[in-house]
């Protein structure tokens, strides 16, 4: 599971070693990184909310 | 050492070119308002770094061709992926962007802050002129571009201001906070003065607002900037700004002018006034596009000699006071005052040959406009 949460941090930097891609795409099922990119997106839109608020004071 | 050579010229020429160029009236203007400045100063810094950073890539780029060109038996290296490298290139730009959008966040904030405003001017647009009104001063006045049609045909020579010139320019005063509510009649405009760094858009059935502080007294011009139609091109924008004691002083002859003539709406008017105020208001307002001597021009019906405006009185003064809709013919009723709808519709009944005799009293418009 670390796993998928790294290769998902990864896409959202753009960034990733070919030999971890080759591993994404041979071990576990897409469901997993489905659902952990759309929970990280979330918590990417509601840290730049929060970072937004306290901001604007 | 040539390559060393070319990369020196090439940045001694980069640096010599671009203050030139700036200083020769290409690049934006400081300004007279501490936003203006702060605008200014963050477009200078962006541009030092884009300058930069174009000139070291450009550097390595053109390094590179000439050092491992073919005929030197340069051969390619052929690999994959480079972390560590494009790590390096997502953060770096990453940071330059992060570093340029806190001060420029920190700038549109203070430029979005309306609050505390000394004084309250309502911005309207109209094809094709600027309408303003000091709020709760009871002043509004239009302000129309006033560079004769002769320089613009090209039969006389241009003016040191052609184009940027108007009747009434917006008198402010310095050191006050001034907010601006900015509307529209008709289709969106645009309001803007480079030098006080406001750019807004005049939108119909929206208020949009801004805001200065001038800090110098002097005049400021600027033009429309949202393609609005035919006179897009002649609604240029003056902003004089003024020391209080003489803006206090413009402001009270500006009031008493306008009491006096809410006071004179109940009186009789004869038709010579009418006829002289008529002239000055169909100049500045309609002879845009009925033209000057009434003849009109393409969509625009020609006032000299229309018969259905001649012969029916009540739908003249329905039209200049409602407008017509689905036409460009905006209703002035609350634009202009009662006695200027009147002194124009007298005047278009009784200049050129078209005689009626018609004399229409103020006080016949203030009643429609109740």
């Amino acid at each position: 599971m670390w796993n998928v949460v790294k290769s998902v941090l990864a896409a959202f930097f753009g960034v990733q070693k070919e030999r971890r891609r080759q591993e994404d795409f041979t071990h576990g099922e897409p469901i997993k990184f489905i659902v952990v990119g759309i929970l990280l997106a979330a918590v990417l839109v509601i840290l730049i909310a929060m970072i937004a608020l306290t901001a604007a004071g | 050492m040539r390559a060393m050579l070319a990369w020196v010229t090439g940045m001694g020429v980069s640096w010599l070119l671009a203050p030139a160029a700036l200083a020769n009236g290409w690049n934006m203007p400081k300004g007279v308002t501490e936003i203006s400045r702060d605008i200014y100063s963050l477009h200078m810094t962006i541009f030092w770094i884009c300058v930069v950073i174009g000139v070291v890539v450009f550097a390595v780029m053109f390094y590179s061709l000439f050092r491992y060109r073919r005929s030197q038996g340069a051969k390619a290296d052929n690999f994959h992926e480079h972390t560590t490298v494009e790590v390096l290139w997502t953060t770096i730009p990453l940071l330059i962007l992060v570093g340029m959008a806190l001060p420029a966040t920190a700038t549109l904030q203070r430029m979005y802050d309306p609050s505390g405003a000394d004084l309250d001017v309502m911005v309207t647009g109209q094809q094709w002129r600027w309408h303003y009104e000091y709020m709760d001063e009871g002043v509004s006045f239009t302000s129309s571009m006033s560079t004769p049609t002769s320089q613009i045909s090209g039969e006389e020579a241009r003016g040191e201001n052609y184009l940027l010139d108007v009747d009434n320019p917006l008198v402010l005063p310095v050191d006050q906070k001034v907010r601006f509510l900015l509307t529209s009649d008709d289709v969106i405009h645009s309001w803007w003065v480079p030098e006080l760094a406001v750019k807004q858009d005049a939108v119909p059935g929206f208020v949009n607002e801004n805001w200065v502080r001038i800090e110098e007294p002097g005049i400021y011009r600027g033009q429309c900037t949202e393609l609005c139609g035919k006179d897009h091109a002649f609604m240029p924008v003056v902003v004089h700004a003024m020391e209080q004691d003489e803006y206090d002083e413009w402001l009270a002859e500006r009031k008493a002018e306008a009491e006096a003539e809410a006071n004179s709406v109940d009186r009789e008017w004869e038709m010579d006034e009418l006829m002289e105020r008529g002239e000055q208001v169909y100049g500045s307002v309609c002879a845009t596009c009925h033209q000057q001597d009434g003849s009109g021009s393409g969509q625009f019906p020609a006032l000299a000699g229309n018969d259905q405006m001649l012969d029916d009185v009540d739908w003249h003064k329905d039209v200049v006071v409602n407008g017509v809709s689905g036409t460009p013919m905006a209703a002035f009723g609350g634009s202009l005052s009662a006695v200027e709808v009147a002194a124009v519709i007298t005047y278009e009944r009784n200049a050129w040959d078209n005689d009626t005799g018609d004399v229409v009293q103020p006080s016949e418009i203030q009643e429609m406009l109740e």
